[in-house]
């Protein structure tokens, strides 16, 4: 886990990280939430709505916005204000997703930096875009 | 820029940040009178007066003001 302090994350720097999706993710994350609907739960329907398969559920996606202001940028010292997102494409169960994020400002006044997330496929699409404001704890 | 001036831009990004298209606010106008004005909301507002004016401010002034009016005067002499 990385810990910078406000002080050494400069604009235009760059974290990023990579996993891949997996059946147990979406069976946790129903436990979690209780989002039965059918869409990410049962393959005929979503076949029947012109997926492959199961989607993935998008707040499952959004999670790893969590871990990347919580483990990567500032990491320790993490604390999310706020989250503007956009789910751009489809994600399915074994998509790879690759989520970046750039330091595209610094607020001394609070200490808080603002991200420009994107989180991308194993193609390459962009699968969800986000801003995000992080304060960084001292 | 003179104070009404000031008073005219700080409105837009109160209406902006609220998301409140008939917000009214007047120099006396403070946290308590608008209910989403939380902390969170406070530094995005702080934020956004720093970009809109292109000026920086600490946080012990941020902290010591009471109201709009107090802001834009904050504003007034940075600039």
């Amino acid at each position: 886990m990385n810990e910078y302090k406000y002080e050494e994350i400069e604009v235009g720097q760059k974290e990023s990280f990579t996993v891949t999706v997996t059946e147990d993710m979406m069976s946790s994350f129903q436990a979690v939430t209780g989002d039965i609907n059918p869409l990410h739960n049962d393959e005929d329907y979503a076949v029947s709505k012109g997926h492959p398969g199961r989607v993935v559920y998008g707040m499952l996606t959004a999670s790893l916005l969590s871990t990347l202001a919580g483990v990567y940028i500032p990491g320790k010292n993490s604390l999310i204000h706020e989250v503007k997102i956009k789910f751009s494409k489809p994600v399915y169960i074994g998509d790879t997703l690759t989520t970046e994020g750039l330091v595209e400002e610094k607020h001394d006044v609070y200490s808080l930096i603002v991200l420009k997330v994107s989180i991308r496929n194993q193609k390459g699409d962009k699968v969800c875009k986000a801003v995000m404001q992080v304060g960084v704890a001292d | 820029m003179t104070h009404s001036e000031i008073m005219e831009k700080v409105q837009r990004i109160f209406r902006e940040v609220f998301d409140d298209d008939t917000l009214v606010i007047e120099d006396s106008t403070n946290s308590s009178d608008i209910e989403d004005w939380d902390s969170l909301e406070h530094i995005t507002l702080v934020v956004s007066m720093e970009k809109e004016f292109g000026l920086k401010f600490d946080l012990k002034e941020v902290n010591e003001l009471a109201n709009v009016g107090e802001m834009v005067d904050l504003i007034a002499s940075k600039l």
